[in-house]
């Protein structure tokens, strides 16, 4: 009796399994359908106690990718994206100010294209099927090989694949940081009026002050990085609120990433030491040879602090600078 | 007036709203202003610059009032010689015996004061929070799941 019932869970099971039985195989689709697809709702973000609605319009318009987030809660803000482009309407006071940004991986295309780069990382699994937003799906982990990461839960339409929510959980299994949707529907249109910024005209539309970004290669090492993860930018800039050229080095896994700041001390400025956890952010300070270091990653604090501790320079080669 | 509007609606973010371009048309003051920036996002986002020629003149002006040196290298060689001729005096050897005297002494100095530096309380940040930081991560780094949002809450705390 028990035997025949086991072979009627396995005939259930595999009958229930969709079309495409690698997870990974089930993650590319996902990954190109946030891209592919027309589509229009409302999302959430949560990440430790913030959270955020936002309204997204998405179209791919033969191989163009437009966006429209309209962020509903708090300050007014728009942020259009088109490919790699983003401008962003961000209302200070009676101004809005335009500001350019470039290449990020915006809700719901949160995975990246190329997923050979996290199978060193992470192990690909299915999870049940269920309901988000009125739409069935099915959920595939992204479970860590080490406790140098967090590991991401993905929620994928079952009929378009279409990414409908990914949360951030960390070594104890509780969410540190979710994004999905709570309404969501397909476009059947080829209409752009809906890219355009709502207008205010009490209000004086200025652009960002252009904050100069240069790439650099020095010698700023990294002499222990924690496995799977390598150096893909580093660029030297000017942050906010400082009057020096600030390095940052961006490191990641694939999906996970840090940067690394390294600037030099000032006179009469206290350094800052110390780690501090904001929902799924780590950050870690650490003062290293007349350097203010500081590490920030929406990875475990094991990581942002391995990094923060193994920066060196490599003063062998600092002649060619 | 027409070039112009046939100029703005060239652009690929048309909506090709003929009602709309109608009442442009008629309009001058905050319609059309609305409509100009509008556009503008079409410019941004294609990278066409929309202050760069203004920014060219600004600079070209900047550099029309700088003074120009003509003869730096001419002042130094003359300094250079004057140098050279110091270390054949034999007074020169003599005053720069007690030259290194004090300045033995006012090194001892700056090294007790780089030493207080260094001892300087260092801040938690736990207690204080370094933001910019955290928006430039979610500026540059590839995975943006919350730059966007996030930022709006850091300027509200500002």
């Amino acid at each position: 009796m028990f035997k025949w019932m086991l072979a009627c869970a396995l005939i259930f099971a595999s009958l229930n399994v969709q079309a495409i039985d690698d997870p990974w195989l089930a993650l590319q689709k996902t990954a190109f359908a946030a891209r592919e697809l027309n589509y229009q709702g409302v999302f959430v973000y949560q990440n430790g106690n913030q959270t955020r609605s936002v309204q997204i319009t998405h179209m791919n318009n033969a191989g163009r990718e437009l966006t429209r987030n309209v962020v509903l809660d708090g300050q007014p803000r728009e942020v259009f994206s088109e490919g790699s482009d983003i401008v962003i309407f961000n209302a200070k006071h009676n101004k809005v100010v335009i500001e350019k940004r470039r290449g990020q991986n915006l809700f719901p295309a949160m995975l990246p294209t190329d997923l050979n780069v996290l199978k060193y990382s992470y192990t690909a699994k299915f999870g049940p099927v269920e309901r988000i937003a009125g739409r069935e799906a099915q959920i595939i982990d992204l479970v860590p090989n080490d406790n140098f990461r967090y590991s991401y839960r993905v929620w994928s339409d079952v009929e378009f694949g279409l990414l409908v929510k990914m949360t951030l959980m960390n070594h104890q299994n509780q969410a540190v940081e979710q994004i999905g949707f709570t309404q969501l529907s397909m476009l059947n249109t080829h209409d752009l009026n809906w890219f355009q910024p709502k207008i205010d005209l009490t209000k004086q539309y200025v652009m960002e002050e252009e904050n100069e970004v240069h790439h650099v290669t020095n010698n700023w090492v990294v002499a222990n990085l924690p496995p799977g993860y390598r150096k893909i930018d580093h660029i030297e800039h000017l942050v906010p609120g400082k009057t020096t050229m600030v390095n940052q080095v961006i490191f990641s896994d694939g999906i996970a990433s840090v940067s690394l700041f390294i600037e030099p001390m000032k006179k009469g400025i206290r350094p800052k030491m110390g780690h501090k956890t904001v929902g799924s952010t780590n950050i870690c300070a650490n003062v290293i040879d007349g350097f203010q270091v500081i590490v920030v990653g929406e990875v475990p604090a094991q990581t942002v602090q391995q990094i923060a501790k193994a920066v060196s320079f490599n003063k062998q080669t600092t002649a060619i600078k | 007036m027409k070039e112009q509007l046939s100029a703005l609606i060239d652009g690929e973010f048309d909506t090709n709203n003929a009602d709309h371009l109608l009442i442009v048309a008629k309009s001058d003051g905050e319609l059309r202003r609305a409509w100009n920036t509008y556009h503008m996002i079409g410019d941004v986002m294609r990278g066409d610059s929309v202050f760069e020629t203004q920014m060219t003149s600004r600079i070209m002006a900047v550099l029309d009032q700088e003074p120009t040196v003509i003869a730096p290298q001419a002042v130094r060689s003359v300094q250079e010689n004057a140098e050279k001729s110091m270390f054949k005096k034999t007074a020169f050897w003599s005053v720069a015996a007690s030259v290194m005297a004090v300045l033995f002494v006012g090194l001892m100095l700056l090294q007790q004061q780089t030493a207080d530096q260094n001892i300087m309380n260092p801040v938690e940040i736990a207690e204080n929070l370094p933001s910019e930081y955290l928006t430039a991560h979610q500026t540059y780094a590839p995975n943006g799941a919350a730059y966007y949002i996030q930022n709006v809450s850091f300027t509200e705390q500002r």
